[in-house]
């Protein structure tokens, strides 16, 4: 069974009462362990799809499984309390908390969730310095350079113990070197942890490095491959 | 966590933060200010009242009450009132010969309540002593020496060492006339008291009425006003076929305006604080408008809105409450330096007295006020953070990610 399981889906905006179709009759599967790119034009669907995935939007039809839980008819609270389980979410703005410590930012999610202070302060610490932050725990984000930011960002969505991490173009913001090293972590992170990834991305570098790239149009899938089929076709 | 997220926020934006603290301190000082001054004011004119004449408890017999005669005296009065002085919560009794006649000078006459003291016990009993202007309380050698406010020797045309007539039942309520020496002017806080009164030396009064020492009127001061129910209660049982009151049934409109005055002052701060609700909602509003991103990735990663708009509750309590500190504590020193200091209001002495009123005044605030203070401050905090959690938790956090 797929981790993410989404069947006929489809999602209509009412802007201006003109309906907008923006995912329309979509069926994607996604499993364990994947490092997945959604790419496609503006307006293709991208983030109106991972937002559906991660539960922060509801589909008009059709359904969402993850990990076995239909998701599409959760109310709010169910919703959240589902995400804090279950998905980590990397957005392109980094979007710490600005007057938290690194440390801090990291061990909020576990607040959440009910951990004790010991347990909290000792995976913040781990996570950190997995993500190469160790000697930054007490900085401050203003203090972190964007790439800085964006690995306290990973540690963050890592804090929860996800099924998957969801991130919304994740390098958007960050030069080359920064973005490579970042996609250096989450790779590892695929590969030593079995952390699934889903990306919503325009960059290269992540569609470079991706092991599935979905490509979207009008809210369709367009295409469907697997990284070494890609490159072979753009060979 | 929670707390430390609340109160890192607050300082997030200190420049509007401290607006918002400076206001709702300044407000709360200056309405707790203005309160304990309307509360000295009147609590020195309770005081006043029981000082000069009232004193705490007074007994009369029940027909005094219904008509001031001289001829409804308490029977051995004299004997219970020294019966009374006996019990250690009590300062000093004073028995009183209570008769309403008439003063008449060389120029003018006036109707006068004359009341016949022992003057030595009247000065334990109430403060008139310490109000002579002219002369002295009582201690001459001349006969028949009179004490008369300074308003109705003004009336009267009368000086110090004047002769007065005074006209008034006798107890078997024939007209008595006798002359007396004014030997002391004395000018209250009350005008009023001022142009009514007259006190004489009740020796002289059962001289000249050629009667026996009788009282009306026992008036009893207290060591301390704690004990003035317990003592109102254990006379009232004792001399059940007397009239026992306190201060509060002898002038019970001191006591309602004083209670009216306490709920005005309560609503008048209230006032204030609804005053600064609007402020502290404001301020709450802009900063989580600015924070809409914030909470959307809070909401997002698994903050649960009940969390969030606890958040917010607690920014908005916290905020409310350190202003609120700063402002009783702000009020507090300033009434606490005042209390002790006073205020002098005798530019307006005339209009003062007029009302009974001191022209120094002393601001008094109840502890019990600052509970109730913040009490109102925490429902004022709850309120003001209404609205910025309701807005807060009805954020849709895919579109609040995305608002810069």
């Amino acid at each position: 069974m797929s981790l993410i399981e989404l069947k006929e889906v489809s999602k209509i905006y009412n802007t201006n009462s003109v309906p907008v179709r923006a995912i329309n009759n979509l069926d994607l599967n996604i499993d364990s362990e994947e490092f997945t790119a959604i790419v496609g034009p503006s307006g293709s669907g991208k983030t109106t799809l991972l937002n559906m995935i991660g539960g922060l939007d509801n589909p008009t039809s059709g359904t969402i499984t993850i990990g076995g839980t239909d998701i599409s008819t959760f109310k709010t609270d169910a919703m959240i309390n589902f995400r804090l389980h279950n998905i980590g979410f990397v957005f392109q703005a980094y979007n710490l908390i600005p007057v938290f410590t690194a440390k801090e930012n990291v061990e909020f999610i576990m607040l959440l969730q009910g951990e004790s202070k010991e347990k909290r302060e000792t995976e913040a610490i781990n996570l950190l310095k997995a993500v190469n932050l160790g000697d930054k725990i007490d900085k401050k984000p203003t203090e972190l350079s964007g790439g800085e930011q964006q690995r306290v960002a990973v540690a963050r969505a890592l804090a929860s113990k996800p099924s998957f991490v969801l991130a919304d173009e994740p390098t958007a913001n960050l030069d080359s070197v920064t973005a490579n090293n970042l996609l250096d972590l989450m790779e590892k992170l695929n590969k030593e942890n079995k952390m699934t990834f889903v990306f919503s991305t325009h960059d290269s570098r992540v569609i470079e490095r991706a092991h599935r790239v979905v490509t979207l149009r009008d809210g369709q899938i367009d295409s469907d491959e697997k990284q070494n089929e890609l490159a072979l076709g753009q060979k | 966590m929670l707390l430390t997220l609340a109160w890192k926020n607050i300082w997030r934006n200190k420049k509007r933060s401290l607006i918002i603290l400076t206001a709702i301190a300044l407000g709360l000082w200056a309405g707790l200010f203005s309160v304990a001054i309307s509360i000295g004011v009147w609590e020195a004119t309770i005081n006043s009242t029981i000082d000069r004449n009232l004193s705490h408890i007074q007994i009369h017999t029940k027909e005094f009450k219904d008509e001031k005669l001289i001829s409804n005296y308490i029977p051995d009065g004299n004997t219970i009132a020294d019966d009374i002085r006996k019990d250690k919560r009590i300062k000093e009794v004073s028995g009183r010969v209570l008769i309403e006649g008439m003063a008449s000078s060389p120029t003018s006459s006036s109707g006068v309540n004359i009341i016949g003291i022992n003057p030595e016990n009247e000065k334990e009993v109430t403060s008139i002593s310490s109000y002579i202007e002219e002369g002295k309380f009582f201690e001459t050698e001349k006969r028949n020496p009179a004490l008369i406010g300074k308003k109705l020797a003004d009336k009267l045309g009368l000086k110090l060492g004047s002769k007065i007539v005074l006209t008034f039942q006798n107890i078997d309520t024939t007209l008595n006339y006798a002359a007396f020496r004014i030997t002391g002017i004395f000018k209250t806080e009350s005008t009023n008291f001022d142009q009514s009164h007259l006190f004489v030396k009740n020796t002289d009064l059962y001289k000249t009425m050629e009667s026996e020492p009788i009282i009306s009127e026992i008036a009893i001061r207290l060591n301390s006003s704690d004990d003035l129910n317990f003592v109102y209660s254990k006379l009232q049982l004792d001399y059940s076929s007397l009239k026992v009151e306190t201060w509060k049934q002898l002038a019970p409109e001191l006591e309602f305006t004083y209670e009216m005055l306490i709920l005005e002052l309560e609503i008048f701060l209230g006032i204030i604080l609804a005053a600064l609700l609007f402020g502290i909602t404001n301020t709450m509003l802009m900063s989580v408008m600015d924070r809409i991103r914030e909470f959307g990735v809070l909401m997002a990663v698994g903050m649960k809105r009940v969390r969030v708009f606890f958040l917010i509750l607690i920014e908005t309590f916290v905020l409310s409450i350190f202003g609120g500190i700063v402002g009783m504590l702000l009020g507090g020193i300033t009434i606490w330096y005042l209390s002790d200091k006073g205020i002098d209001l005798s530019i307006f002495a005339e209009g003062l007295n007029a009302y009974g009123m001191p022209t120094q005044m002393y601001p008094v605030l109840p502890l019990y006020f600052y509970f109730v203070l913040i009490l109102m401050i925490i429902i004022t905090a709850i309120i003001a953070a209404i609205y910025p959690s309701i807005k807060t938790i009805k954020l849709m956090p895919a579109k609040a990610i995305r608002t810069y």
